[in-house]
């Protein structure tokens, strides 16, 4: 969360020449980050990101209390001036006529910690003096009037929310506020006029009658709220369970200041500082008169634990000694209690109350570390043993190894979203009901989690065609995840890391573009079986015949895919190829006899597989050491075959009988006719 | 052919005419343009006397000598022509046959792109391996207690609720709880620790998608993380900034610092935002502007000098102790940060909207 904080506000609680250049750079070092220094109504405002963990710091007083013991640190002169606030009970009626009844205060739920109020009346509503409202729009406030700005100027200066009723309102509402929660389906009108209706759950204020007239801690109601004839107010702090405060501002989308600090636990002890200091004020500026004693219902105090810290493990986490004065004089510089125990060897620190956040040692060595400066520390790298037990089955090189290759060979490789739309899941080639489905999507197009990458790819690859001419082609992969679901509440999906690519090249050239994928990996013994039911699928395996080995498993790969009339797709499950890649060929020594090569062609009836051909032309004779397609026109295919004999080289009269044996073969199994004469 | 001619019977001067041509025709010209045109074409010259002997040819041999005739003509002023070019032309000439324009644009060969998530992945694995770290990958789909309860969240931590975390429609698990979308990469310290049996040494780096309820120009609901572990015996935050450091020079280049400042992280105590050296201004927050009025002005590329990075800190001890390792024995440190946001920080890759990494834009991938 980030706060703007105008220089000369944060200089009535902090007493320090330090320039506002020299306090952004060194504050930042030690404590929350100031991000920037905005010119604004001729005043430096800080823009202050502050950790959800430090809400004490959410306000122009917490950030003069880091500020005095940081620049301290760095040796300026900096102290945190003392809030000089009378005590709650020095606020009295001046006298009995001046006294109206405080409204009844109910409480039916634990998860209200204190509330604290008071009644001011004959309020003279005046403009928001000048100061104020300057301070207010440095800071992005809206100004109202005074009655109403000073609520929101006190939770700035102080860190803590507080509201202004209108008393006259609660009075006639039935002169009683009911904390409780709310049962779904009740309805209530913010102060702006937003209408909303209740969950249930939510902590609400209610009179006798079940009316919200109040969203505590997050916005005020209309009902109660201040108009421009308010004369009487009641004045109001209360301290909710931060996560019920969280859970209704974000359900209704209420985001406010209040809400903000409410949920990251603000300090309830803080509330009798912003009660006299809101007193204060609205005497000040609107000649408010108090007109009732101070309602107080403390019911959860905060009571620091003691934390018990060693100088050793301090030691430990800086990676040097500091003297145990230093240690103590810093923790007391951030209001902590500190003792040093009777061995002199570990210390027992009591934070204050609104440093909620400081509960174990590590905390303790935290507020030291930074306020000593982590820039004072030495940089160095570990001279620990380097670990060597590395987990089985990845293998991020080969990744990288495939990844380069295809965006060598011309593949782009893209990055799609893991959530998908009803739509494409649906194209997946699953049912819906076996998709994993987000609980709380924040768009319909990223619903499901996807059991196949290729129509994500195709999706993608169509729309990144869609301004080219047409015939253009494209072949983009990627190496993602598939989620399928699991079995049982006490298995994860089992997660498949899938190399996916997705072309509208002919079938020739994305098989060709898969045949060089296993070469790079030192396969040769592709095999691709295309599935008996459906005529669009084939599956992708390795054989096991290697020419070197004739032993190795068949492994099933991925499959391979036809998308319509123009796209191809290959799907390949990663940890597959991890077994089946390997890092470098098994040598084969050259043959000693030269090779007698030679080309035929045929025509081939129609629907005659060519791997048919293939196998049959290789299996034909011993000599034939290799079969390839060469080219196809109209029906014919020219095929060049490769005559090799181990231990001697052949001539072409040895090769014409083996020839006419071969053709013969094919003529009669597969029906083919030879082009030409032999 | 002129072996030809010494049967034709020619008078003795044109006889001679002829095998002077004969022999001119069979070596290049030398000498003056003009002296040569004289001596074959002029009045007297050899060419105009052979010419003139065609009426005493016989008819039978007088298409033989026209054929010869023509031939020689033919190759005497070709030669003519090469002496009437300059010096100059001849160079000229000579420079053309050999000539290349190399301003010629190039035929470039069909190569594809890794996306530059890729890149950064590989990079930053290989920075790391260096130092010994292992690589590791874990779910990404995973239970509530990795993400979340053994990384010390408060049941009521905003980053568990619904509004930051994607949360899965599936059964829960007794012992681990809700299925999330891993929202960091941190799910994998406890899992690190669980698969080291929760003995140390470790020093792990996980890299993977993240996803969190949240799309904007700086924002998209999936995005990538990566995250290093480091727990061993007498780790301390010095070994943070010497990891950082190291980093910083490798990635980004040398002279890039690293900075810690104070943040906040519930897994981690102390904690840290890190923060590198701005490549622009030097870490100064200030650049040359010889138009500004003391010749500097601000950077307009980073916040007064450095780039905040991402998260870091000592592993806390409930960490620890959720991973079975014992903290008053070990200590540790982690860190996470954007694989976008670190490789944005690069020179020269402002890239303003992280949607464009998933857009399928590919002019904007085939940069890359």
């Amino acid at each position: 969360m980030n706060i703007l904080i105008p220089h000369t506000w944060l200089l009535e609680h902090l007493e320090t020449n330090v320039t506002p250049t020299e306090l952004q750079k060194l504050v930042s070092l030690c404590g929350p980050s100031v991000e920037r220094i905005y010119d604004r109504a001729g005043d430096s405002v800080y823009d202050i990101e502050i950790t959800t963990n430090r809400v004490d710091s959410m306000s122009v007083r917490g950030i003069a209390r880091e500020a005095a013991v940081i620049l301290h640190q760095f040796g300026h002169s900096a102290k945190l001036k003392p809030l000089k606030l009378p005590a709650l009970a020095s606020f009295k009626p001046a006298s009995i006529e001046d006294e109206l009844p405080l409204p009844k205060v109910t409480l039916k739920t634990p998860a209200c910690h204190r509330v604290l109020g008071v009644v001011l009346k004959d309020l003279q509503r005046q403009p928001t003096p000048k100061l104020m409202a300057t301070r207010l729009q440095q800071t992005d406030q809206n100004i109202h009037d005074a009655a109403i700005d000073i609520t929101n100027y006190i939770t700035r200066e102080l860190g803590h929310p507080c509201h202004a009723f209108d008393y006259d309102k609660i009075m006639s509402l039935g002169g009683e506020i009911i904390i409780t929660e709310a049962k779904p389906g009740q309805k209530f009108i913010t102060l702006d006029g937003a209408g909303f209706t209740t969950v249930g759950g939510e902590i609400v204020f209610q009179n006798p009658a079940g009316e919200i007239i109040d969203l505590p801690a997050i916005k005020g109601t209309l009902n109660t709220s201040i108009s421009a004839t308010t004369k009487n107010i009641l004045f109001w702090i209360e301290s909710l369970d931060a996560k019920k405060v969280r859970v209704a501002s974000m359900t209704h989308a209420i985001r406010t200041v209040a809400a903000e600090l409410e949920e990251k636990q603000a300090d309830p002890h803080l509330a009798e500082l912003v009660l006299a200091r809101g007193i204060e004020l609205f005497q000040e500026f609107c000649q408010a008169k108090i007109g009732s004693q101070v309602y107080d219902a403390f019911i959860l105090p905060r009571s620091p634990k003691p934390i018990k810290i060693s100088l050793k493990t301090i030691e430990t986490y800086l990676g040097l000694t500091l003297p145990i004065t230093k240690i103590t004089q810093i923790l007391t510089q951030l209001e902590c209690r500190v003792e040093v125990n009777p061995n002199q060897h570990s210390l027992t620190v009591t934070p204050p109350t609104f440093r909620h956040d400081l509960e174990i040692p590590a905390d303790i060595v935290e507020e030291i570390a930074r306020i000593y400066g982590y820039q004072n520390l030495p940089s160095t790298l570990m001279a620990t043993a380097i670990p060597v037990d590395r987990p089985r089955g990845l293998n991020f090189d080969l990744e990288f190894q495939l990844q380069h290759g295809l965006a060598n060979r011309g593949w782009q490789e893209l990055y799609t979203y893991s959530l998908v739309s009803e739509a494409l899941a649906q194209k997946s080639g699953w049912p819906l009901s076996k998709h994993l489905k987000i609980a709380n999507p924040l768009t319909d197009d990223k619903v499901y989690l996807r059991r196949s990458l290729l129509p994500s790819l195709q999706t993608t690859a169509e729309e990144m065609l869609a301004g080219f001419p047409a015939g253009q082609t494209l072949k983009v992969f990627e190496l993602a995840n598939l989620y399928p679901p699991s079995n049982t509440a006490e298995e994860l999906p089992a997660e498949s890391l899938q190399l996916a690519l997705v072309s509208n090249q002919s079938y020739r050239e994305v098989r060709g573009e898969l045949e060089t994928l296993f070469g790079q990996i030192y396969r040769s013994d592709l095999s691709i079986k295309p599935n008996a039911k459906n005529p669009d699928l084939a599956e992708i395996t390795l054989s096991g015949q290697l020419a070197h080995n004739q032993n190795q498993p068949a492994q099933k790969l991925g499959s391979l895919h036809r998308l319509g009339q123009n796209w191809w797709g290959i799907s390949l499950t990663m940890s597959e190829l991890v077994t089946a890649a390997q890092t470098h060929p098994v040598y084969q020594p050259a043959p000693k006899t030269a090779a007698l090569i030679e080309d035929l062609t045929f025509t081939i009836p129609p629907l005659t597989p060519i791997g048919s051909i293939l196998t049959t032309l290789k299996a034909a004779h011993a000599w034939i050491s290799s079969v390839t397609l060469k080219n196809q026109f109209q029906a014919n295919s020219t095929f060049t075959l490769t005559y090799r004999h181990p231990d001697r080289t052949l001539t072409n009269e040895e090769i014409a009988p083996v020839r006419r044996q071969i053709v013969a073969l094919v003529v009669k199994k597969l029906a083919l006719k030879l082009v030409g004469q032999i | 052919m002129s072996d030809l001619l010494t049967q034709i019977s020619l008078s003795a001067a044109v006889k001679a005419a002829v095998d002077q041509l004969t022999l001119a025709n069979s070596k290049p010209l030398t000498g003056e343009l003009e002296a040569n045109r004289i001596k074959f074409f002029g009045k007297k010259g050899w060419f105009t006397t052979a010419a003139g002997a065609m009426a005493q040819i016989a008819p039978a041999e007088r298409k033989i000598y026209g054929q010869w005739l023509n031939q020689v003509k033919t190759e005497l002023e070709t030669k003519l022509a090469v002496l009437a070019k300059t010096a100059a032309e001849i160079a000229s000439a000579k420079a053309e046959e050999g000539w290349i324009d190399w301003t010629l644009p190039g035929l470039q060969s069909a190569v594809g792109h890794l996306h530059p998530v890729s890149h950064a992945i590989e990079q930053v694995t290989r920075i790391f391996e260096k130092i010994g770290f292992t690589r590791v990958r874990y779910p990404e789909v995973d239970w509530d207690w990795y993400a979340f309860e053994s990384l010390n969240m408060p049941k009521n931590h905003p980053a568990r609720d619904e509004w930051e975390t994607f949360f899965v429609e599936t059964p829960v698990s007794s012992k681990k709880g809700k299925v999330v979308l891993t929202p960091h990469t941190s799910n994998a310290q406890v899992r690190e620790m669980e698969r080291l049996k929760g003995r140390p040494s470790i020093r792990m780096i996980n890299i993977a998608r993240c996803y969190r309820r949240q799309q904007d120009a700086t924002h998209t609901q999936m995005f990538h993380q990566f995250e290093g572990l480091v727990v061993d015996k007498g780790i301390t935050i010095q070994h943070l900034k010497g990891t950082l450091d190291y980093f910083a020079e490798q990635f980004y280049g040398p002279g890039t610092k690293s900075r810690i400042r104070p943040f906040h992280f519930q897994f981690t105590e102390p904690s840290f935002e890190v923060d590198f050296s701005c490549h622009i201004c030097g870490g100064t927050g200030q650049v040359k502007d010889t138009e500004a009025e003391n010749g500097q002005r601000k950077c307009r590329f980073c916040k007064s000098g450095w780039h905040e990075v991402g998260g870091a800190g000592m592993v806390h001890p409930n960490v620890l102790k959720a991973g079975g390792i014992d903290p008053e024995v070990y200590t540790g440190f982690a860190f996470g940060w954007g694989v976008e946001r670190t490789y944005t920080l690069k020179p020269g890759l402002q890239i303003d909207d992280i949607r464009l990494f998933y857009s399928g834009e590919l002019a904007f991938l085939r940069q890359f």
